[in-house]
C-alpha cells in the first residue's frame, strides 16, 4: 500500500466571518496527482495557501511528509514547491535569473541553482530563451517559467494552482507533458483547475469543493460512474450536477 | 546570513536592469548638484548686472565710467540701445537702467555739471538699488578725481609745469592711492560661515535621502502585487532575512546616490577635508539606514502601492518641514519642540556640525545614536506589523 504523503484534517478558515474553507479533510498518497476542482470562490486557492504555509488555518491541521504544519512549518517548506495561479516572477529579470534566485531561496548553493535552472528550463522547453527577459515572453512562456521556478530544489510535493489558465494549446500541452514526466518520477502533486478534461487526463483522484466544503472525492472514473455510464458521461457533467448551474461570483 | 545578502544583490540586480530607473536615480544627484551650483555658484557676495545705455558714444568720460564699472567685481555691464532699454523697462523685464546722455563727456570736460540718469520702475527693486549705489559710488570717485585734476591744474597755473605732465602725475598718484587704500573695510561673520552651499548642502542631502523612504515603502507591496512575496514565503527564507536583505539593498542604493552628491560637492566646492568627507558619509549612511527602516515599516502596513507612496510622502514632508530644511527653526518656540520629533533634525544638525563647524563624529554622538535608534526600532517594528497584519507571516 502506498504511503500517505499529505493529510489535511478538518481545515477551517474564515475571512470576516465568511467561511472560505469549512472542515476540509483529504489525503494524498506519495506519487499521486490529486485534483481539487471547484467553481470560482469555492476555496481551492485558500486551501493551497494553507497547505503551503502562507496562511494559517483557524482550525485543523496538516501533516506533510510526517511534519505538522502547526509545529514545523519550516520543515514543510523544505518539501514543497508552489506554482501559484498568478504569475509570481520578476519580469525585469531573465528566466534563468528568476530560477537561480528562487533556487537560492530554497537553499541551493550557486552551482546547484544554476545546474537545476538549466535542467528545469529544458524540461519546460525554454532552454533557448533562458537569458531572455520574462517581460518579453508570451503568456504561455511565462506560465512555463512559473512552473519551472516551482520545481527548483527538488520538491517532493508540488502545489499547482490553475497552471494552464489563459494560455495557448501548445504551451498547455507542454505543461501536461511536464506534469506527466514529474508523475513518472514519483512526484506528489496537488492540482487545481477549472478544466475538467485536464483533471480527467492528469489526476489519479479528484475532490470537488464548493462553498469551502468537499462534496465528492474519488477517481475520475468512479465519479463519472456515479451519474451514468462512464463512457457517456464527462467529468464536467458530474461537476455541474454536484455544484449546480448557478453562476458564481 | 547569506540569504539577506542574496536578497540585496537580487534587488540591486533588478535596479540595474531597469535602465530608466538607474539613469534617473544616478542623474538625480547630479541634477540636484547642478541646481545647487546654478543657484549659488559658490558665491557668498553680491553679484549683479548694470544695464547701461551710452548715448555719449566715443566720449572720453563716459568710456572711463564704463571702464570703472567693469572693474567692479560685483558688477557685470550690459550695454543696451535706448530703444531696447525703454522697451524692457516698459515690459518690466528690467527694473533699472543707467542712461549716459549725449554730451556727457563734453559737459564734464568743460567743468559743467554732467548728469547721469537712472530710469527705473518703482524703486528699481532691491537689487537695482544696490546696483545704483555702486554706480553712484563709481561716479563720486570719478568726480573727486576730476576735482583733484582741476585743483592741481589751478594751483600750478603759471608755474611753467605743462598740463600733460600734471595729468600724468595726478593720474599716477590716484592710481597708487587706489591700489594702497588708506582705509579698508573688513568683514567679520557671526554665527558660522555663510557660504550658501555649505548652509544648504546638509539639508539637501537629508531631504534627498528621505526620498528613499518613498521607494522603500513600495518594495514589499510591489512584491505582494506581483505574487513573489507569497512565493518567497513558501521558500526557506525567513521574513526577518527578507527584511534585512531589502534594508541592505536600499541602504546601498541610497549610499551610492549620496556619495555622488557629496563627492561632487567635495570636488567642485572643495568644502571637505578627507576626514570630514568620510565623517559626512558615515552620518549619511546611518540616516539612510533609518530612512530605509521607516520605509520598510510603511511597506509592512500599506496594502497598495498608492497607499505606500502617500503615507511615505506625508511622512517625508512632515520630517522635512519639522527638520528645518527650508528655514531655520528658532530656539525656544513650539516649532523647536516639534522639530525634536523629526529625525531629519538630528541628521541636519550632525551634518551641519561636521561640514560647517569642523566638528568630529564624537561631537555628534547623540544625533548618531538617535538615527541608529530609529533604524533599530523601525526594522523589528515593521517585522512585527508584517506578522500581525492580514496576509503576513
Amino acid at each position: 500500500m502506498t504511503k500517505t504523503f499529505l493529510s489535511a484534517k478538518n481545515l477551517y478558515k474564515s475571512f470576516d466571518g465568511r467561511k472560505a474553507v469549512d472542515r476540509v479533510s483529504f489525503s494524498i498518497r506519495t506519487g499521486e496527482i490529486f485534483g481539487l476542482l471547484g467553481p470560482n470562490g469555492a476555496g481551492k486557492t485558500t486551501t493551497i495557501r494553507i497547505l503551503s504555509t502562507v496562511l494559517e488555518a483557524d482550525r485543523g491541521d496538516v501533516i506533510i511528509g510526517g511534519y505538522s504544519i502547526r509545529e514545523n512549518p519550516d520543515a514543510i517548506r523544505s518539501l514543497i514547491g508552489v506554482c501559484p495561479q498568478e504569475l509570481a516572477l520578476y519580469e525585469e529579470l531573465s528566466a534563468v535569473d528568476n530560477l537561480v534566485f528562487f533556487g537560492r531561496m530554497v537553499g541551493l548553493n550557486g552551482r546547484e541553482a544554476k545546474a537545476q535552472a538549466a535542467a528545469r528550463l529544458k524540461l519546460v522547453g525554454l532552454t533557448g530563451r533562458a537569458k531572455g527577459r520574462v517581460d518579453k515572453f508570451s503568456g504561455g512562456m511565462k506560465r512555463r517559467v512559473n512552473l519551472a521556478v516551482s520545481l527548483m530544489g527538488h520538491p517532493k510535493l508540488l502545489f499547482m494552482d490553475e497552471p494552464t489558465v489563459g494560455i495557448d494549446p501548445q504551451s498547455r500541452n507542454n505543461i501536461y507533458r511536464t506534469i506527466e514526466k514529474l508523475r513518472d518520477k514519483g512526484m506528489t502533486i496537488l492540482y487545481t483547475t477549472h478544466y475538467m478534461e485536464e483533471a480527467n487526463r492528469l489526476c489519479d483522484r479528484v475532490a470537488i469543493i464548493d462553498a469551502g466544503r468537499i462534496i465528492a472525492m474519488d477517481t475520475p472514473l468512479a465519479l463519472r460512474s456515479r451519474i451514468g455510464p462512464p463512457e457517456q458521461v464527462t467529468l464536467e457533467d458530474v461537476f455541474l450536477k454536484l455544484t449546480g448551474r448557478r453562476l458564481r461570483d | 546570513m547569506i540569504k539577506p545578502l542574496l536578497v540585496a544583490l537580487h534587488e540591486i540586480r533588478i535596479y540595474l536592469r531597469d535602465r530608466g530607473d538607474l539613469a534617473f536615480s544616478l542623474l538625480l544627484p547630479v541634477v540636484t548638484f547642478a541646481l545647487m551650483y546654478g543657484a549659488f555658484g559658490g558665491q557668498d557676495t553680491f553679484h549683479s548686472t548694470a544695464h547701461v545705455v551710452n548715448e555719449d558714444q566715443g566720449g572720453a568720460y563716459s568710456n572711463l565710467l564704463l571702464e570703472r564699472l567693469e572693474e567692479e567685481d560685483s558688477l557685470e555691464v550690459n550695454l543696451l540701445s535706448a530703444r531696447e532699454a525703454d522697451s524692457k523697462l516698459d515690459r518690466a523685464d528690467l527694473l533699472l537702467v543707467l542712461y549716459i546722455p549725449h554730451g556727457f563727456s563734453d559737459a564734464v570736460a568743460s567743468s559743467e555739471q554732467g548728469q547721469l540718469v537712472f530710469k527705473q520702475r518703482g524703486n528699481g527693486g532691491d537689487e537695482g538699488q544696490v546696483v545704483a549705489s555702486i554706480v553712484r559710488s563709481a561716479v563720486d570717485e570719478l568726480a573727486q578725481e576730476f576735482q583733484v585734476h582741476a585743483q592741481v591744474s589751478e594751483a600750478l597755473e603759471g608755474t611753467g609745469v605743462g598740463q600733460e605732465q600734471i595729468n600724468v602725475t595726478v593720474e599716477q598718484l590716484i592710481k597708487e592711492e587706489r591700489q594702497e587704500l588708506t582705509v579698508t573695510v573688513g568683514e567679520e561673520t557671526l554665527g558660522g560661515r555663510t557660504d550658501p552651499v555649505e548652509a544648504f548642502l546638509p539639508t539637501i542631502v537629508t531631504m534627498y535621502v528621505l526620498f528613499a523612504v518613498t521607494l522603500t515603502a513600495r518594495v514589499l507591496v510591489e512584491e505582494r502585487r506581483r505574487g513573489t512575496l507569497e512565493r518567497l514565503l513558501t521558500t526557506r527564507i525567513g521574513v526577518g532575512q527578507l527584511f534585512a536583505g531589502k534594508l541592505l539593498a536600499f541602504c546601498s542604493r541610497g549610499f551610492i546616490q549620496t556619495l555622488i552628491l557629496l563627492g561632487l560637492a567635495y570636488a567642485v566646492f572643495q568644502m571637505f577635508t578627507p576626514l570630514s568627507f568620510i565623517q559626512s558619509l558615515v552620518i549619511a549612511l546611518v540616516f539612510i539606514a533609518a530612512a530605509s527602516g521607516i520605509g520598510l515599516l510603511i511597506s509592512s502596513v500599506a496594502r497598495t502601492e498608492d497607499q505606500a507612496t502617500w503615507i511615505a510622502v506625508v511622512f517625508t514632508m512632515t520630517m522635512v518641514i519639522l527638520g528645518g530644511t527650508f528655514f531655520e527653526i528658532p530656539e525656544g518656540g513650539v516649532m523647536s519642540v516639534l522639530s525634536k520629533i523629526s529625525f531629519n533634525t538630528y541628521a541636519n544638525d550632525a551634518l551641519k556640525a561636521i561640514i560647517n563647524e569642523g566638528s568630529s563624529l564624537a561631537d555628534v554622538g547623540m544625533q548618531l545614536a538617535v538615527l541608529a535608534g530609529v533604524a533599530l526600532v523601525a526594522l523589528p517594528l515593521g517585522r512585527l506589523l508584517f506578522k500581525v497584519l492580514p496576509g503576513g507571516r
